[in-house]
């Protein structure tokens, strides 16, 4: 552990996407949870390029790349979905949003 | 612990108590910033990691492009209508400590004891900088094996921009009349003699323009004409409680 390697990215990943899904699943804001799914995409990114950095590869960098370009996608489309709650139910708590249960 | 550990862990802290900034911070807004913190020091990680291209990506998408749009969601949603204030389910925090606890139990432990290592590629600092930087490495590897890949991204941002056109464009009269009519009858003639002012009103006239029945749950909406309709609030403001 005295000199940096991919254990530490592996480390950092895990508190983040722990803290990400911790927050996914205690959170009640559809926008805070959205944010968490950000949080998560992200820490899987990090463990990536920690695997890409020990191994001398550039694979796990291309892979991070697609997984940016595949979260501001979700960003995009979550983000309209949300819009669209608000109009339609006029709320972002996902309590109240029980249309296909009831 | 060398100078690099030390870094990286300074770095790393900042982003996790960023990360915990989201999920603590009852103001969206507070958790948007929490996320700028976390994702702008990540980006400082992927630079210590020599990959510089994808620190800048990280910068100008997560960090710019993701929070702005989070941040404009968050000023158009009714900042009254933020659940957090409605009080807590300390059952269910309860529950996702406990499991995000077992989780990272579960995962440090295998990270701490992994004994699995891959084959060195050949992508050191050496042969990335005689080919002109990371920036050049990741693109001719993306433009020469992951070539039918990126082209997929390529369609799928496409898809993604008109999902969110079709999602975000605001609702025509007619599906508004619709999506009323699932919990309002909308009553487009009036009570009788409205128009003639000399005979009195059958029904006494709602102060806003509805009416609720005795009987029955539905509430009457007042409607003459489709613009009389259309000026009346959102239908979600109608809902019975």
């Amino acid at each position: 552990m005295s000199e940096l390697s991919a254990t530490h990215f592996l480390l950092l990943s895990a508190a983040l996407f722990i803290i990400g899904m911790v927050g996914v699943l205690t959170r009640r804001n559809v926008l805070v949870i959205f944010m968490c799914i950000e949080l998560m995409l992200n820490a899987v990114n990090v463990s990536l390029i920690g695997f890409a950095w020990e191994l001398h590869q550039l694979t796990g960098q291309v892979f991070a790349l697609f997984v940016i370009a595949i979260a501001a996608a979700e960003a995009v489309v979550g983000l309209g979905i949300v819009m669209a709650l608000t109009r339609r139910a006029d709320t972002v708590d996902i309590d109240e949003l029980r249309q296909l249960r009831e | 612990m060398s100078l690099q550990v030390l870094i990286f862990s300074l770095l790393a802290g900042v982003s996790i108590l960023g990360a915990l900034g989201v999920v603590i911070a009852r103001n969206p807004v507070h958790s948007a910033i929490g996320l700028v913190l976390s994702f702008l020091n990540v980006a400082a990680i992927y630079l210590i990691a020599r990959a510089e291209f994808l620190a800048v990506v990280q910068v100008i998408v997560y960090a710019g492009a993701v929070i702005v749009l989070v941040v404009f969601v968050t000023m158009l949603v009714h900042p009254d209508d933020l659940p957090e204030f409605h009080g807590r389910r300390p059952l269910r925090v309860a529950t996702g400590l406990l499991l995000g606890g077992a989780l990272l139990l579960e995962v440090a432990a295998a990270i701490l004891t992994r004994n699995l290592s891959g084959v060195p590629g050949p992508w050191t600092d050496q042969t990335i900088s005689l080919i002109g930087g990371n920036t050049r490495a990741l693109g001719q590897t993306l433009y020469s094996d992951y070539m039918l890949a990126i082209q997929l991204t390529a369609l799928l941002l496409l898809a993604a921009t008109i999902g969110a056109i079709v999602l975000a464009r605001p609702e025509a009269v007619s599906e508004r009349v619709m999506a009323a009519r699932r919990t309002l009858t909308i009553s487009l003639a009036h009570p009788r003699g409205l128009d003639q002012p000399e005979l009195p009103p059958a029904l006494p006239l709602p102060p806003d323009g509805q009416v609720k029945p005795a009987g029955g749950g539905r509430s009457i909406v007042l409607a003459r004409s489709a613009s009389e309709f259309t000026e009346q609030p959102a239908w979600g403001e109608w809902r019975t409680p």
